[in-house]
């Protein structure tokens, strides 16, 4: 097994980079407050594009952006439909009746089947969802021959667009920050970098020394760890432990079947690595010199302006508001 | 010249698991010993206790005339390396090059001469290649290469080796015992434990250990000649000096001897 | 009745987007009866991969693997129930690590018998016999599995598996990490099975002692690919080993060097050490 992609950290050239992983830690840190300071629309929509061209300026490939927005899409539509129907102020931009009656929930049945069939070929699974939601909508909206045993009003409001826009974006400029950062940041930096902001913790008794060489540890045998819990499914398998079928009860015993051998490899693992690294003269706690050091350079002190800047701007926005 | 001297050490796991019992041994600078015996024999016990991962309740260990004790284990770490039968459970590094500079950032080497040792002792082992290499993409004897130019960049020239090869095929296992060889003969001591007893006819003394203690310590030929001490301790004589045992011919014992001692 | 392999080809997607060909076209017919075969191949060489196609833990990525009759090909197949085929060929790993689960040695050996519906008593009767089929005694049953040495733990990863009386036995490396002792109770345990049901046996070593003493037939792997597929003796006799780095049996090594430090007339193709003596005391007799 050749090693996983841990946290999507793809390796490439471009601005981001070649930024010094505290910085890029702090100022999207202050870029996040920054965006959660502004109050409307239009505002947003500036920070939206900015986001957008530092994409564009880091040369990150927006498919990979996009691709990293996959696992919460189902949530940025919930957050939309939700936002849509809470938001009662402003212009009614729509008004319809939604009608359930014995057609309309054939009709929602029948849109339901042809989802899933199409699932099965499509690609284009997040698209053939959205077709599904317009589907419902659709058939609740015009399906009305015969009497309805339960109908409501589905108001589409002026307020509720513009509320849903603006949490999406939103949401969306974080998850855009956030991506950047783990997607041009190796983990290991990223840990240096954490290590570093942490030092001054030292005071209060957090070693931040000792908790980063934990983490790195911890990220060293994330492959180890993956290609024996496929050793072990394949031996238990072989016994029957079919991991795909089976009843509840059949289940948790194949679970248990593949974490006790694990926690037990687990032990024994922690047991040999920490004699390994007291013989190699390894005492937590005491002060040690890197191989790997981080240093910034003019592209740090441009990011750092920048971020100020935006911070500053937003916080003169809120005030001016 | 005695570099180890291991002087009536005993040492218990706890009351019902003795580990050893009064221990003695010399070991001189630039020796290689091999030590042999069943699980349970003391030999892992005994390898932790050079290294002050484990502390005897009698007897004493000096190491390069100094007598290990808490204070001074720190120190003669640097000059005793252990590797360890899993070439897995002793990487700690995210790389090649992290794993050779963990026990150099331990002893705070300055970064500029952590540099040029990892590349110099990269290229001794074999391993100049596959500095950015992450773990789960070499092979166990590929690691345990990395284990060692860790070490020798410690600048220590006691090696242990515990069972160091019983994890690798057979291939790869005798390219290892075949860079122990090359390490002995550049002056490093080398104490390798090992229940492989093919493994262990090339070094220049054999340490049969059985139940904990010392069941035999002798150069390597006269204690093969003993056939009676391999079978009071249940290991076999190699392949070669079994077939050797049962001809009567002079010339071809002699062969056959040649043969299992210089491979 | 057997395992049948049609150009089978298996492919790793690796995260670079390479892929990896761990076999490449192997084509193989295992009978479930008389055989005994040792599946010989240098590290990577695909050994592992081959057998998990053998009871279809993996599929191949192309060509097809016939076991027992049902068809695997690329996609999983509703109608085929793939955990039957476990019963059929019993699949026993390296390091009984990755096995062991249990509290007691007689519950871990159970688990394999429960998973197929045995009737609990039966399947502590069929976890008794398999303990006594590796040569451990009763008193191994009630014992927790984590405290028992190397060999012992190996010899209950193996009980788990017999305990489903498989048609085929396929073992990685059994007897690796085994003293000579244990290595010869485990091949004569295996060679008794073998004997006594004539049940086909598939066992990857990286010993050749052990593979010119006990097999009849060796399939060695270079590369992914099928290297040879015949006897030991022919296999020997031949080349292939110079290319693979796989190394001759003790036997022959030894005579060669006789033969050519001593010239001796000997045959070099001697199976164990009583034959070695034999053959040297033979040619000794002559001269």
């Amino acid at each position: 097994m050749n090693s996983i992609i841990i946290g999507q950290y793809i390796p490439g050239k471009g601005f981001f980079y070649k930024l010094d992983p505290r910085t890029k830690i702090i100022s999207i840190l202050f870029l996040m407050i920054a965006v959660f300071m502004l109050q409307n629309i239009t505002q947003l929509l500036i920070a939206f594009g900015i986001a957008f061209l530092m994409l564009l300026i880091g040369r990150i490939s927006i498919l990979k952006v996009i691709k990293g927005l996959k696992p919460i899409f189902v949530l940025l539509i919930f957050t939309f439909v939700f936002q849509i129907a809470l938001n009662t102020e402003g212009v009614i931009l729509s008004q319809a009746t939604m009608h359930f009656n014995i057609y309309s929930v054939i009709g929602i049945v029948a849109v339901f089947v042809i989802w899933r069939l199409l699932l099965r070929f499509g690609r284009l699974k997040i698209l053939l969802f959205i077709a599904f939601m317009l589907g419902v909508y659709f058939v609740l909206r015009y399906i009305n021959y015969l009497a309805d045993f339960y109908s409501f009003q589905f108001t589409i409001y002026e307020k509720g667009i513009e509320m849903s826009v603006f949490v999406v974006v939103r949401l969306l400029i974080i998850i855009t920050l956030t991506t950047v950062l783990t997607l041009t940041t190796k983990p290991t930096d990223l840990t240096s970098g954490l290590e570093s902001l942490m030092h001054p913790l030292k005071k209060i008794g957090f070693n931040s020394e000792d908790f980063a060489l934990i983490i790195s540890i911890a990220l060293r045998y994330i492959p180890t760890i993956f290609d024996e819990s496929q050793k072990i499914m394949a031996a238990q398998a072989s016994r029957g432990a079919d991991f795909s079928e089976g009843k509840l009860k059949d289940k948790m015993k194949q679970i248990i079947s593949l974490l006790v051998p694990m926690f037990i490899i687990a032990f024994m693992r922690s047991e040999e690595l920490a004699d390994a690294m007291e013989s190699r003269n390894f005492v937590p706690g005491e002060r040690r010199t890197r191989i790997n050091i981080l240093t910034f350079s003019m592209i740090d002190v441009y990011t750092s302006v920048f971020t100020l800047l935006c911070f500053a701007s937003a916080i003169v926005l809120k005030v001016i508001a | 010249m005695s570099i180890i001297s291991v002087k009536d050490v005993s040492f218990s796991y706890n009351e019902k698991k003795q580990g050893l019992k009064n221990v003695n041994i010399e070991i001189n600078k630039g020796e290689w010993i091999a030590i042999l015996g069943h699980n349970g024999s003391g030999k892992s016990t005994l390898a932790k206790t050079l290294v002050g991962l484990l502390e005897p309740q009698n007897g004493e260990i000096i190491i390069d005339s100094i007598k290990l004790t808490e204070e001074t284990a720190y120190d003669l770490r640097k000059k005793v390396g252990i590797v360890f039968q899993n070439p897995d459970n002793q990487f700690v590094g995210v790389t090649v090059r992290d794993d050779i500079a963990f026990g150099m950032e331990n002893l705070c080497v300055p970064r500029e001469e952590m540099l040029k040792k990892i590349d110099f002792y990269a290229e001794k082992v074999g391993m100049i290649d596959f500095l950015d290499k992450q773990p789960s993409n070499l092979s166990g004897g590929q690691k345990q290469r990395v284990a060692i130019a860790g070490i020798l960049a410690m600048k220590s020239d006691i090696l242990i080796f515990d069972e160091a090869t019983s994890m690798l095929d057979p291939y790869t296992r005798n390219d290892l015992i075949q860079y122990i060889k090359e390490l002995n003969e550049e002056g490093l001591t080398i104490i390798m434990i090992t229940h492989d007893v093919n493994e262990a006819v090339l070094a220049d003394k054999i340490l049969i250990m059985n139940k904990g203690e010392v069941f035999a310590f002798d150069e390597t030929k006269a204690l093969l000649k003993n056939k009676q001490i391999f079978l009071d301790s249940h290991l076999e004589l190699p392949v070669t000096l079994e077939i050797a045992s049962k001809i009567n011919n002079k010339k071809i014992k002699e062969s056959l001897w040649e043969f299992t001692l210089t491979k | 009745m057997g395992i049948y392999f049609n150009e089978v080809t298996h492919e790793y997607a690796s995260y670079s987007k390479k892929t990896y060909k761990a076999i490449q076209n192997i084509s193989l017919r295992i009978e479930k009866d008389y055989e005994f075969i040792a599946l010989v191949g240098h590290t990577g060489s695909g050994k592992s991969t081959l057998a998990k196609h053998m009871n279809a833990l993996i599929f191949p990525t192309s060509g097809s693997v016939d076991i027992f009759g049902k068809h695997i090909a690329q996609k999983r197949d509703k109608k085929i129930s793939y955990n039957q085929l476990r019963k059929n060929v019993g699949l026993v790993f390296q390091f009984p690590e990755y096995q062991l689960f249990e509290e007691t040695v007689e519950k871990d050996i159970m688990f394999g018998p429960l998973n197929f519906k045995v009737p609990l008593e039966e399947a502590k009767v069929i976890a008794k016999e398999s303990l006594e089929l590796v040569g451990l005694d009763e008193t191994y049953l009630k014992r927790n599995p984590f405290n028992l040495s190397g060999g012992e733990k190996k010899r209950v990863s193996i009980a788990g598996i017999l305990a489903l009386d498989p048609d085929i036995l396929v073992l990685d490396e059994p007897t690796s990490g085994l003293d000579p002792a244990g290595k010869n109770t485990l091949m004569k345990l295996f060679t008794e099975i073998h004997q006594k049901t004539n049940k086909t046996i598939i066992i990857i070593t990286h010993d050749m002692d052990l593979v010119y003493e006990y097999f009849n037939r060796v399939i060695v792997l270079k590369d992914g690919e099928l290297s040879f597929d015949g006897t030991p003796d022919n296999l020997f006799r031949s080349d292939v080993l110079d290319s693979n780095h796989l190394d001759y049996p003790n036997t022959i090594k030894t005579l060669k060097y006789l033969k050519e430090k001593l010239g001796l007339d000997v045959d070099i193709y001697q199976k164990n050490v009583d034959d070695v003596v034999v053959e040297i005391n033979r040619v000794i007799a002559n001269e």
